[in-house]
């Protein structure tokens, strides 16, 4: 059992990447979500995804709130409270929602797909092109309402999570055309 | 409800003009023979979908209503419930379709919330005839177009006359041959367990065999139909081999007597004779019954394990005729023994074992992860054995072979920074990475300790995750995906190292796909190639690779002694 621990690596040496040409390139970023900022174009998602996102939480709160009535009707005894706090906790939320919607987004690179999401847990999934399966479109009655579409890049490893919410139709098709194309150009997939 | 959608995905405007005539052409004559591009589905396949669920509901109104409601309330509820059950069908048939834009296949459903699936035509793994009863009894048929990904179908299309279906069949394999075929590559399955089950009616349109519900027929995506046939033959069997490596039964047995199960087993057996003496001052036959049974259930495991492992035997088969790839033989077995081929481009990584009770004897154990499309389990990911039981000398032999050009003892796993104790106190000094010119590998496992590598050529995409805590630390995890079960993470990096990673990692890939892809597989026969290419990393020397140079992260390079010694 003679391994690494033998060698901890020096804390403050970390501190800055010797810049190397490629690391010079994409060294330290402006913004923690965003990556790569000269060589990336990100795009956001329609802000209208806000009101689906918002509309779909209101059910559950609103589910929330008449389970609360019917625990008042039964007696409860700290009614306003309890509003208080499931009001607070709508609140924080319907922020957090909105913050993570623009935390949503997309970039094409020339080889492959970048999808950057989450506000707690941030996540940036880069998903090549070649190693496109096939590529799903969805919309649910909520998005259709407000003319959204969602595009998923499925590959051959579960995992990946290459998924835009919150696209207009025409852009969706546009992307799930570029994807399945640059995707026969490409690859083989597995 | 109107079946073009919102999803503006019908007409083509982008889609390449090839559509046009050949959707037009073979399929014309099904029963949605209309001016859209759209092709529906059969129109009673909704009926024959939901059969089961009307069945249902009939049998729970006829128990239930009947005593109550009197024959007429009865025979009202069943108009109801089947007016409910064609309305849903006519509406579902209405949304539910597929095209052919150029060489993709789309496909159309949901009533509530709509899809459509592109695919292009050369990722289609298999396209099977598939009868189910009760299809054979419309005289329709169901189309599964198998994918590689999904642990099921992902793209069926239930259902169609069978002779739309046959028809179609045969377009999109002639379309999936022309769009490059790729999928010659893949063929029969990665651990094609020798035996005959695929290729009982290749080439065949499907006709129903005589005892199976289902006849599938097997012809791959994108090859053509001679080749196809060959499938039939054992995969390859009879090619030369050249022995790797034996593993000795001594070695299985004491490897699997120091596992947790067994190292615990006397203990928990003097336990429970003791308490059983002491508490009674008799041993009653029920209690030592029960005890014997609770032995046996623990013990099960190992046993299990020596049985599978014994004998076991490693070889590098010579690539079937027509084929570039070599395999890894695998024979073992006492009481039933098996022998499979895992065709070494099937290989998505290799994970390395040292479970914390083998490490006196510095012993590990190896897998192999392989994944696609096989005849048994459709798409889902499957290990194997690579060295049951071994030293890292033979491991890194046997990844050598496994992985060319992957030299297992020499990876320099670099650790994550100090501060990463904060989030992972006890395996931070064993976390690591390393990246070299073909494989990235990580380290985790404070216990048992695992190493998984994953070569560029096999990784399916990179995520980089941060959680709030490591956002404090400045940290991030790099996840490398494969298309098999093992997923090489690297916990809690650096920041701009993980970034760093990230962009090399997929850099590394789409060069790796590049230089692998002019020598692809075509899908005939290379008459220019010796059959046999016995030129092949042998066992002692995995080929040397031309730039084994080692590429370490900017940060943080600190050589460490080679993994597990």
């Amino acid at each position: 059992m003679t391994e690494s621990p033998t060698a901890p690596p020096p804390g403050p040496a970390h501190a800055r990447p010797a810049p190397t040409p490629l690391a010079a390139t994409l060294a330290l970023p402006a913004s923690p979500l965003e990556p790569w900022p000269d060589s990336v174009t990100w795009r956001p998602v329609s802000r209208k995804l806000i009101v689906v996102e918002l509309i779909r939480f209101g059910f559950g709160l609103a589910v929330l709130l008449v389970v609360v009535a019917i625990a008042n009707g039964f007696g409860w005894p700290y009614p306003g409270a309890t509003f208080a706090a499931v009001g607070l906790y709508g609140l924080l939320r319907g922020i957090a929602i909105v913050r993570a919607v623009f935390a949503w987004g997309y970039a094409e690179r020339e080889r492959d797909l970048l999808v950057r999401h989450g506000l707690l847990i941030r996540r940036l999934s880069i998903v090549p092109y070649a190693r496109m399966q096939f590529v799903d479109v969805t919309a649910g009655p909520l998005e259709r309402a407000f003319g959204l579409a969602t595009v998923q890049l499925h590959t051959a490893a579960a995992a990946s999570d290459a998924r835009v919410p919150g696209l207009p139709p025409a852009e969706a098709a546009r992307l799930r055309d570029r994807l399945a194309a640059l995707g026969e150009d490409l690859g083989e997939g597995l | 409800m109107n079946p073009a959608g919102p999803t503006p995905a019908g007409q083509p405007p982008t889609g390449p003009v090839a559509a046009g005539p050949v959707a037009a052409g073979p399929v014309a004559a099904g029963p949605a023979a209309a001016q859209p591009p759209r092709q529906r589905l059969h129109p009673l396949s909704p009926l024959v979908h939901s059969a089961k669920y009307l069945a249902v509901v009939v049998a729970a109104i006829s128990i239930q209503g009947a005593a109550q409601l009197g024959w007429r309330g009865f025979l009202g509820m069943l108009v109801v419930a089947g007016c409910a059950v064609v309305a849903y069908a006519v509406v579902t048939w209405l949304v539910t379709g597929y095209h052919v834009v150029g060489r993709e296949l789309r496909i159309y459903d949901g009533v509530l919330v709509r899809r459509s699936r592109a695919i292009p035509l050369e990722r289609l793994q298999a396209v099977e005839l598939v009868r189910p009863l009760l299809a054979r009894l419309t005289g329709l048929a169901e189309l599964r177009l198998e994918v590689v990904g999904g642990a099921r179908t992902e793209a069926p299309l239930a259902y169609l006359t069978l002779a739309d279906a046959a028809t179609l069949r045969r377009r999109l394999l002639a379309l999936a041959v022309r769009a490059g075929a790729p999928a010659a590559a893949t063929p029969a399955g990665g651990t094609a367990a020798t035996g005959p089950a695929g290729g009982t009616a290749a080439g065949g349109t499907a006709a129903a065999t005589p005892t199976g519900i289902a006849a599938t027929g097997p012809a791959r995506a994108g090859q053509p139909a001679p080749p196809a046939t060959s499938q039939a033959e054992p995969a390859g069997d009879g090619q030369p081999e050249q022995p790797l490596h034996a593993v000795t039964n001594r070695d299985v047995v004491i490897s699997q007597l120091l596992t947790p199960q067994v190292m615990f087993l006397p203990l928990a057996v003097a336990l429970v004779v003791a308490q059983a003496w002491f508490e009674t001052g008799a041993w009653s036959f029920v209690a030592g019954a029960s005890m014997a049974v609770a032995v046996i259930g623990v013990v099960r495991q190992p046993v299990r394990r020596i049985m599978s492992d014994w004998n076991f035997r490693i070889a590098l088969q010579a690539p079937p005729p027509g084929r570039r790839h070599p395999g890894l033989r695998v024979r073992h077995g006492l009481t039933e023994t098996r022998s499979q081929t895992v065709p070494l481009h099937r290989v998505q990584a290799v994970g390395v074992t040292w479970p914390l009770l083998w490490r006196r004897r510095r012993w590990l154990h190896c897998r192999l992860d392989v994944a696609g499309f096989t005849q048994g389990e459709r798409g889902s990911a499957s290990s194997d054995q690579l060295l049951p039981v071994g030293d890292l000398a033979i491991a890194g032999r046997l990844t050598g072979v496994a992985l060319p050009g992957v030299d297992l003892a020499g990876l320099r796993l670099a650790a994550p920074p100090r501060r990463a104790r904060w989030l992972a106190p006890l395996r931070q000094p064993v976390l690591g990475v390393a990246l070299t010119d073909r494989v990235f590998a990580t380290r985790d496992g404070r216990i048992t300790r695992q190493l998984v590598v994953v070569p560029h050529l096999r990784l399916q995409s990179v995520r980089v995750v941060q959680g709030p805590l490591q956002r404090g630390l400045g940290l991030a995890s790099v996840f490398a995906d494969t298309a098999g079960a093992l997923t090489a993470v690297a916990h809690h990096r650096e920041l701009a190292e993980a970034r760093w990673l990230a962009a090399e990692l997929t850099g590394r890939a789409g060069a790796a796909r590049a230089a692998d892809r002019p020598d692809r597989e075509p899908p005939g026969p290379l008459p220019d190639r010796p059959p046999v290419s016995r030129g092949a990393p042998g066992p002692g020397e995995p080929e040397p690779a031309p730039g084994e140079r080692e590429i370490a992260p900017p940060t943080s390079v600190r050589p460490a002694p080679p993994p597990g010694t």
